[in-house]
């Protein structure tokens, strides 16, 4: 016995399998163009790490494996301490561009006042003025007050410098809690200073994340502020770097070593913020 | 009490004009009016949330204007609930009672009797994020009622609920209100709200009190057009038309139609007599209406045939629309000042009470009548049950 011909597709049927492998294959060609994105992206990675574990006749030839990079920075440059010294630097600017940033996006987006507007308008302008144009006067401001050669000229122009971008960032960011959530707390008995610290900080942790993340890297890689306002002892990674590449003989292991040590903290901090730091960089994008 | 505050913004709009109210002790007074009526700045001026141009606000007879929000003891539920995200249901409540120094054994005694009053006990421990609706909104008021406070502002707070939830929400509102006996101001929109929650209820319109009264007394005698237009669902059917001199007496006459005054309503409406010759705008609530066919022996000069235009199906009633070729009334005029009413005309490119196209009568109908669109109806008027309005101010006529 012979079954049935099956009944033929209906035009809408045929439209709806059309548009299946129409999206199928979309998706292919979207997936191929960002796995091209992804090696591009990740190549120098791969580059620096394999090229950290050659001698510098191994990469000549880039053939071969060893420690002797590894040697040999640690031999020419004191890691510890510059890593170290990194971490004073922008762990105090980012505490302190924090707490700037914190409290007076609070101000410009909850309290109302007089001229708040216009005031917000220059620290915007700030955003506009780049280090080089500055970098010359600040010096000789800070050189008047003492503060060159020391973590405290250093960490007072990273903080200038961060802080006009981070308090817009925060700014706009407290902008989206509603204000009836800050009158309700006002209503509730706080004042606006317990008001900020009970309710708004806590909710804009992925602000403060994205503000966190960017300066870091920011200041992390920093040369030019490192390299003028900081003495020999207090040198960044970044400085020491630069001054690794900058002898006589340059060894591509050594510099590829240090410059992954270098990204290793960066990569971490992105690490561990990654999560606010998504939704602090969607902040305003729909409801 | 409200005592003639106004509320004037530095571009010069004035969103409250000099409103006086006196809310009772234990009373809920439900300010009502169309968006944009000032009704939320008056409530948040009570709260002290927004700053008052003029007048005086006083709360126990102590004048309260520069006094801070969290010292005028009121709590206030706001239109969003403004739960605190990041706390739980029993922090949300608890949170103010924690600034104010009260022992953590009493803390938890008002947070459980709140919970138990609202039904959160099962949801204590979760996050506003986890709550629908309807429960955010029980939270908000738990958040109120801990406090212990003289008095509760609410803010629209079942505007976010669907239709269902909010008659149930309306209810639980109401409930608590009378066993709390806390004096309540609430703001609202929906004139069906108004209706059912407010002992007393006050219409606001352009920042003007229209009136206050009793939620009867708005929907038998309404003090204007706004309020007789705004207060009933469907709104009162507002016909141009004229009193004129007939046989028996006055006579309300509209588009070709003519309706005898009866009596008592002149009696009622002592004021009638001055205009007598001149134009008035009659007044005709849906439910006055009435299909004369199923009536027993309806007199004829009630009665008055209009073309049936639409018919609408509602189980319980049925909604009948009828064409009057009388003119529409424009409510602009009545509520505001003078110069604004003028201005709003002229950029409607119409004078005040222009005839646009003509007025449709809405008549709430029984579910058995069987008028249908194309039909002529004879349809009985309740004679008795007519509103007079003077057309150039807007005031009802009574005397």
């Amino acid at each position: 016995m012979t079954a049935a011909p099956a009944a033929p597709a209906s035009p809408a049927d045929v439209r709806r399998s059309r548009g299946r492998a129409r999206k199928r294959a979309l998706n292919g060609w979207v997936f191929l163009l960002m796995a091209v994105v992804a090696v591009v992206m990740l190549y120098p990675f791969y580059f620096l790490l394999d090229n950290a574990f050659r001698t510098q006749t191994q990469f000549d030839q880039q053939s071969g494996h060893s420690l002797a990079g590894w040697t040999q920075l640690f031999r020419d440059l004191p890691v510890g301490s510059e890593l170290l010294n990194s971490m004073i630097v922008c762990a105090a600017s980012i505490a302190i561009i924090l707490l700037v940033s914190t409290t007076a996006g609070f101000a410009f987006a909850k309290l109302r006042y007089r001229g708040s507007g216009l005031v917000f308008l220059l620290v915007v302008a700030a955003l506009m003025v780049p280090l080089q144009s500055i970098i010359i006067p600040e010096y000789v401001n800070l050189a008047k007050y003492s503060l060159i050669n020391s973590y405290v000229g250093a960490i007072l122009v990273y903080v200038a410098l961060g802080t006009p971008f981070a308090t817009f960032l925060m700014a706009t960011y407290y902008r989206g809690i509603s204000d009836e959530l800050i009158e309700a707390a006002v209503m509730d008995g706080l004042g606006y200073e317990r008001t900020f610290l009970q309710i708004a900080l806590p909710l804009s942790l992925p602000a403060i994340a994205t503000v966190t993340v960017l300066q870091f890297i920011q200041i992390w890689d920093d040369l030019l502020v490192g390299l003028l306002f900081l003495q020999p002892g207090q040198r960044t990674i970044t400085v020491g770097l630069a001054a690794l590449s900058a002898g006589r003989t340059t060894s591509i292991p050594a510099l590829m070593a240090g410059s992954f040590i270098s990204a290793v903290p960066a990569i971490v901090v992105y690490l561990i913020f990654q999560r606010h730091l998504v939704k602090g960089l969607t902040l305003g994008m729909g409801k | 009490m409200l005592d003639g505050i106004t509320k004037q913004y530095p571009d010069g709009t004035t969103a409250v004009r000099s409103l006086d109210l006196d809310v009772g002790d234990g009373e809920l007074l439900v300010l009502v009016g169309p968006s944009g009526c000032g009704k939320t700045t008056a409530l948040r001026m009570v709260a002290g949330l927004e700053e008052v141009t003029g007048g005086t606000i006083y709360i126990d007879g102590r004048p309260v204007n520069d006094v801070e929000p969290r010292d005028r003891d009121i709590a206030m539920v706001f239109q969003s609930y403004a739960l605190y995200p990041h706390l739980t249901v029993y922090d949300n409540i608890a949170f103010s009672l924690k600034y104010r120094k009260i022992a953590k054994d009493e803390i938890r005694r008002r947070v459980g009797d709140a919970a138990r009053i609202l039904e959160l006990e099962p949801y204590l421990q979760r996050k506003p994020r986890q709550l629908s609706g309807g429960q955010r909104q029980r939270v908000a008021m738990g958040r109120a009622i801990v406090r212990q406070p003289r008095a509760f502002l609410m803010d629209e707070p079942l505007s976010n609920l669907d239709a269902k939830l909010r008659v149930q929400m309306r209810a639980e509102i109401a409930r608590l209100q009378r066993s709390l006996g806390v004096t309540t101001i609430y703001v609202t929109h929906d004139q069906t709200e108004a209706m059912t929650l407010g002992s007393r209820v006050a219409v606001i319109q352009h920042g003007v009190l229209q009136q206050v009264a009793a939620p009867q007394v708005l929907y038998k005698r309404p003090a204007n057009l706004f309020v007789a237009g705004f207060i009933g669902s469907p709104a009162m059917n507002l016909l141009a038309g004229r009193l004129e001199r007939g046989e028996g007496g006055p006579v309300a006459a509209f588009g070709r139609h003519r309706l005898c005054v009866p009596s008592p309503v002149l009696r009622d409406h002592p004021a009638l007599e001055q205009y007598l010759g001149r134009e008035i705008v009659l007044g005709i609530r849906p439910e006055s209406l009435h299909d004369a066919s199923l009536m027993h022996d309806p007199d004829p000069r009630s009665v008055i045939e209009l073309p049936v235009e639409l018919r609408e199906e509602l189980g319980s009633e049925v909604q009948v629309h009828c064409g009057t070729g009388a003119s529409p009334v424009s409510l602009v005029a009545t509520a505001q000042p003078a110069a604004e009413a003028a201005a709003a005309a002229g950029a409607a490119g119409a004078e005040p009470g222009n005839v646009s196209r003509p007025v449709t009568l809405v008549a709430r109908m029984d579910p058995r009548t069987a008028l249908t669109e194309g039909q002529a109806a004879k349809v009985h008027v309740d004679l008795e049950s007519l509103h007079f309005f003077d057309p150039g101010t807007g005031q009802s006529i009574r005397g």
